[in-house]
């Protein structure tokens, strides 16, 4: 039963990330694709960690982890890039 | 068999609140509204999930792994939401129509320099 469940809100979420896609493509600003990113990233993580319990595999939670530090240091080049015009 | 339904609660909550992020996402007007709904979906979303997958999962080094994963994803996000708004105040992106804005730091600066300039007047007085 918590497979089918689970199942279901792995398609759930994939389809709520391709509709933010949505905002990323016809965001007025370039912080509207920031924020349309970061939630996509939250997303692709909830997802892995979803995925880990229903194939037993916990070895994702890891693949989880470093996605997170790895949207991080995205997200914090783009912004320094925006607000002082060079990244190092 | 209890512990499973308590799990399905919490997922359904996080499920629930990523929705509403994602939906809060396409119809909000405005940079700044967008954000509110970015930290909601990241926090409150991520968080409710988390405790659910902690609720099945019952091994202490999965649990361990996942408690990190909650410490840095509530560590990250306030960080990233509070760069994101400050670059786009500096920047000036514009506000939806019918907003305003109370600066208080220039206000405040202006009041405390208008205290210092009678205090400088008083002391002449004195003296």
């Amino acid at each position: 039963m918590i497979d089918n469940i689970l199942y279901g809100m792995v398609v759930i979420l994939a389809i709520f990330s391709l509709i933010s896609i949505i905002r990323a493509y016809y965001g007025p600003t370039v912080l509207d694709r920031v924020v349309a990113i970061n939630i996509i990233t939250t997303n692709v993580v909830i997802i892995i960690l979803l995925f880990a319990y229903i194939d037993r595999s916990f070895y994702y939670i890891d693949v989880a982890f470093v996605f997170v530090l790895g949207a991080f240091i995205g997200t914090l080049c783009i912004l320094k890039l925006l607000r002082e015009g060079h990244i190092i | 068999m209890l512990l499973e339904y308590i799990a399905i609660f919490f997922l359904m909550g996080g499920l629930f609140f990523l929705v509403v992020g994602v939906v809060g996402l396409i119809r909000l007007p405005d940079v700044y509204n967008r954000m509110h709904a970015m930290g909601k979906c990241d926090t409150l979303g991520a968080g409710l999930v988390l405790i659910g997958l902690m609720l099945l999962i019952m091994d202490i080094t999965n649990i361990t792994k996942l408690i990190l994963i909650g410490i840095m994803i509530a560590t990250i996000n306030p960080i990233v939401t509070h760069l994101i708004a400050k670059t786009a105040y500096n920047r000036g992106t514009p506000m939806v129509e019918g907003s305003f804005l109370i600066n208080d730091y220039v206000a405040s600066q202006r009041r405390r320099r208008r205290q210092r300039v009678e205090e400088i007047k008083k002391g002449d007085g004195n003296s």
